[in-house]
């Protein structure tokens, strides 16, 4: 019976959760056993070999410059990927907070409230726009990025960088591009440029914790 | 003389029913929900039905908008909210566009400090600042930073989240093309809230057309888009629509099957049209009675008056059965009128009862068939005679006769039959396991299975569980019941800590009391004092050093802003929210708080115990069916009160144990089997049912009345002819068929209610006649 808060609730909380899901976003694909590709280099290919990766985890060192601070913040923790649809961050430092998302399914738990929220991502379309940037990635799911992002490849198979560019006004709002880094089936750096000129950047390294 | 002692029951008759039409045309049709709600409530009763009548609950109207892409879809919700925004109506109109909440965010935001109960002096001074700080600085590491950066230097104690975690728990459909979208992308939904209270039908009734006819010019070029209403407004109008154009449908086809049957068995216009007579002046009566008595007439009872016809035809029947060449038409009903006169005592005595229920629906259906009955057996024996001429008779349907007291001859050989049938029926109702009782309240409302199933499915696509827990708060005047809901609420947060609850809304959320906002806004610094703190609180931050100025400028503002009344919220959703949240009822006001999530509804109750009502917690499901039990309860006492009473009459008209014994026999056999064959085809038994079981032994007893008649001249021998019992025994027939004719017809009227009473009627009626005949033929036909 409180639907009108019910969406000034959905629309903030939106915006906050999609922000929520930069962080999650910026998820690695982590070789572990996969095959080696053709040589002749397409973004065809980088998804197909993606696409063989089935289960990966990996350490994050993340940097976010922000205007208002005179200096930026570092956090770290690790990450762990299992096809086709759950990402997990645990940041550890400098305050304990875990994301799950789980096809459909995103918990949030900051460690020292201990509260967990968990939302269905198909009533938040935005959010689920900006899941699929890094989950179709890891997926190596072409055709969902096509459908929210401008996809576009440099460099060869050893060293490439895949950008995004939303379609998406609102959402170019927020975010003006994100680009991920790799080597192989493997994600080095995500850089998420957002619209004020502030910045992230996640070195990812391989091996897990 | 003689002519004026024809015409004077004719001329009172006259006046009478002009009367009756008079008031017929003035009566009101009712909100079919108040059929449902009780005389006498308890205080809780009181709460549910204002609820039910005017409170938020009543005004909602969920809207679908089906049959074409989501592109289309979603054009045509945006242009028919559009449409309807600009309707005075509707004070809310929502179809998940994000332009339309932009009043309630800035509202929101700019009275962050006056509405948020975490404002204390403790929060601003540098320790409270320093703290939030450090919390801001981790949201913005955080990845909720791309937002909150925004907000953080005009807001760094974070006032606004504060605001919003209030909201959390609550669920909301998706969003697709812009607006609010099925899962599947089949249905665009809306949801409005009416400015009138949903028992106000005429009013909804404008406003369910005031959509419809938006949606038809807003889609005037999309072909194939249709519109879908539902909530308990668009209930009530369509309910009422349905149930006066079942009722009006099914009499004339009732009427129509009737009239053929009476035509075939006495081929003239002239009986067809005076048999009528009765049955239309008792409708028209039975209405008035319930539209003197109660002011309204509910759409149920205006659905039962088909069922008159069936009844109220036999007594023409029996007339002009017994009409014969060279009899004085006064004299053809004296023969039999003793009987006809038990008959119509047995059914006053069966319904008399029901005029004393709490339940308002089945008090209506008592006055209509009682005071229907009376009228229509009057003019069938004070009318009719004086109508037509002396001598006139019609052909009589003695060719029947003979067949039919041969076959009555026969009858007696079923008894074994009737005897295993009996035995057999009583078992399978012994071991029915399934409950028997339908147990809820919404069975009673006359509204077809495939409603109540849109209904459940708008509900579902929207998220919008029904609201089960409410705590209702009660004070003098606005500011006492916003103050009361204020300390309600905290103890809420405290109950939503240990996970008893996910969340509440509460008017004093978005209008906090007088005093508490006076309270925050004495809790904010002044300019210097907060620069103090500020600068005490930024030392071993990141923070840019200008960075809060946007926060000091807004602090100062909040201390000198006028603090909110209703009024600044007009305009917004949350205002809307605000006023069905909190009303004026009575000499009071009462502020709603719906609950989410409830898992231990138990602690919730033991925490607001208060003695003196004025905070209750109340659960509309239990309540609604625990009312729903009282009126089964009732319904069944009353009618064991109408059968008692049956029993006493008939011991006092007939004075033989065993007569009573014998006319009682096949109308106790005629009920048992009929209850079984009702609960053997998977039926949950309404209250409904059990007035119809209450209405076939009214009906049967005439039945077998007549055959004890019959048997008792038979064994004083009376000297009767053949014929003449043959012929009562024809207008048995033909008054049955009637009966199960207009019975059986409203079996198929698709409204619960009207086919529960039409199955029941139909065949108890059948059965008891038959039973009459197995178990009583034998002394007739001898």
């Amino acid at each position: 019976m409180t639907f009108g808060n019910d969406t000034i609730m959905r629309r903030l909380t939106s915006c906050w959760l999609f922000s929520l899901m930069l962080g999650i976003a910026s998820m690695p694909a982590l070789a572990d056993e996969v095959e080696q590709a053709a040589s002749a280099w397409t973004v065809t290919e980088l998804m197909q070999g993606l696409a063989q990766v089935k289960k990966s985890s990996a350490t994050f060192i993340e940097l976010k410059h922000l205007s208002m601070l005179k200096e930026p913040l570092a956090f770290s923790g690790t990450l762990e990927y299992t096809a086709p649809g759950r990402l997990e961050k645990r940041t550890l430092l400098p305050k304990p907070e875990s994301m799950v998302l789980d096809r459909d399914r995103l918990e949030v738990q900051s460690g020292g409230a201990g509260k967990k929220r968990v939302l269905s991502l198909q009533a938040y379309p935005a959010i689920w726009a900006f899941v699929e940037s890094i989950r179709s990635t890891l997926a190596g799911d072409l055709d969902t990025l096509n459908r929210f992002y401008r996809v576009s490849l440099e460099g060869q198979r050893g060293k490439w960088q895949l950008t995004l560019l939303p379609l998406d006004s609102k959402m170019k709002d927020m975010v003006s591009e994100i680009r991920i880094g790799g080597s192989g089936e493997q994600v080095n750096t995500i850089e998420i440029r957002e619209a004020g000129g502030d910045y992230s950047v996640m070195s990812i390294s391989k091996g897990g914790s | 003389m003689k002519r004026f002692k024809q015409r004077w029951p004719i001329a009172a008759w006259l006046v009478f029913v002009g009367l009756c039409v008079f008031l017929v045309s003035r009566m009101q049709v009712g909100a079919d929900l108040n059929a449902f709600l009780p005389g006498t409530p308890t205080p809780a009763q009181r709460l549910l039905t204002e609820q039910l009548r005017d409170g938020m609950v009543s005004r909602l109207i969920l809207i679908g908008i089906e049959g074409g892409k989501p592109e289309s879809l979603a054009a045509a919700s945006k242009q028919l909210a559009q449409r309807l925004r600009r309707e005075p109506d509707f004070l809310m109109v929502n179809n998940g566009e994000e332009g339309t909440l932009a009043k309630d965010q800035a509202f929101l935001f700019d009275n962050r400090y006056l509405l948020s109960s975490a404002v204390t002096p403790e929060r601003f001074g540098a320790e409270g600042l320093h703290g939030a700080l450090e919390n801001a600085l981790q949201l913005l590491g955080s990845p909720a930073g791309v937002m909150v950066k925004r907000v953080i230097p005009r807001d760094p104690s974070g006032e606004l989240l504060h605001l919003l975690e209030g909201f959390a728990g609550q669920s909301s459909p998706p969003t697709q093309e812009g607006v609010w979208m099925s899962r599947d992308g089949k249905r665009a939904l809306l949801i409005l809230q009416t400015a009138a209270a949903g028992y106000d039908i005429d009013a909804q009734q404008r406003a369910v057309e005031r959509v419809r006819g938006h949606f038809a010019q807003a889609t005037g070029g999309l072909r194939g888009l249709e519109i879908r209403l539902s909530g308990p407004g668009v209930f009530s109008v369509e309910a009422r629509d349905n149930i006066e154009s079942v009722a009006f449908n099914f009499s004339i086809i009732t009427a129509i099957i009737v009239s053929l049957l009476l035509l075939l068995v006495y081929r003239s216009w002239q009986v067809l049209a005076i048999s009528l007579l009765p049955v239309i002046s008792g409708a028209l009566a039975g209405i008035a009675a319930v539209s003197l008595g109660y002011g309204v007439v509910f759409g149920v009872t205006l659905g039962f008056g088909i069922t008159l016809i069936g009844e109220a035809v036999d007594y023409a029947i029996y007339f002009f059965t017994h009409l014969a060449p060279g009899r004085a038409p006064d004299k053809a009903l004296e023969n039999i009128w003793p009987t006809i006169r038990l008959g119509v005592l047995t059914t006053i005595c069966g319904f008399s009862p029901m005029f004393l229920a709490d339940f308002p629906g089945l008090a209506q259906l008592g006055l209509f068939s009682v005071v229907g009955l009376i009228v229509a057996v009057l003019v069938t024996r004070w009318v009719l005679p004086n109508l037509i001429t002396a001598n006139f008779a019609p052909v009589a349907p003695t060719r029947f006769a003979g067949r039919i007291i041969a076959l009555i001859a026969q009858a007696p050989r079923l008894r074994p039959l009737v005897l295993v049938a009996v035995a057999a029926a009583v078992i399978s109702i012994a071991l029915h396991r399934e409950p028997v009782w339908s147990d809820q309240l919404s069975s009673l409302f006359p509204l077809s299975v495939e409603k109540q199933q849109l209904d459940q499915s708008l509900r579902d696509d929207l998220g919008a569980p029904d609201v089960r827990y409410l705590i209702v708060v009660g004070g003098k005047d606005r500011e006492a019941v916003l103050e009361r809901s204020e300390a309600v609420a905290a103890q809420l947060d405290a109950l939503a800590g240990r996970n008893i609850l996910t969340g509440y809304d509460t008017p004093s959320r978005y209008l906090p009391s007088q005093k508490t906002q006076h309270a925050r806004q004495t809790a904010l610094p002044d300019e210097t004092q907060l620069r103090a703190n500020l600068k005490q609180a930024l030392a071993g931050l990141p923070f840019r050093d200008d960075l809060f100025e946007p926060f000091q400028q807004d602090i100062a503002a909040a201390r000198s802003q006028p603090l909110l009344t209703q009024a600044r919220l007009q305009g917004t959703n949350l205002g809307l929210q605000t006023e069905s949240l909190l009303a004026h009822y009575g000499d009071g006001w009462k502020a709603m708080l719906p609950l989410r999530g409830v898992t231990e509804a138990q602690v919730i109750r033991q925490t607001f115990d208060q003695p003196d009502g004025s905070v209750i917690l109340l659960d509309l499901k239990q309540e609604s069916d625990e009312l729903y039990q009282s009126y089964v309860h009732e319904a069944v006492t009353l009618s064991a009160v109408g059968a008692l009473s049956i029993v006493v009459l008939l011991f006092i008209s007939l004075r033989s144990a065993r007569r009573v014994a014998a006319v009682l026999l096949p109308l106790a056999a005629a009920v048992v089997i009929t209850l079984a064959i009702l609960l053997a085809g998977g039926q949950k038994l309404l209250l409904f049912h059990l007035v119809g079981l209450l209405l076939s032994v009214a009906v049967g007893s005439n039945y077998s009345l007549f055959f004890d008649r019959e048997s008792q001249s038979q064994k004083n021998g009376a000297g009767k002819q053949d014929d003449e019992r043959g012929l009562t025994m024809v207008s048995l027939l033909v008054a049955n068929l009637s009966t199960t004719i207009a019975f059986g017809m409203l079996g198929f009227s698709g409204v619960p209610v009207l086919t529960a009473i039409g199955q029941t009627v139909a065949i108890g009626a059948f059965l008891s006649l038959l039973f009459s005949a197995v178990l009583m033929g034998g002394k007739v036909a001898k």
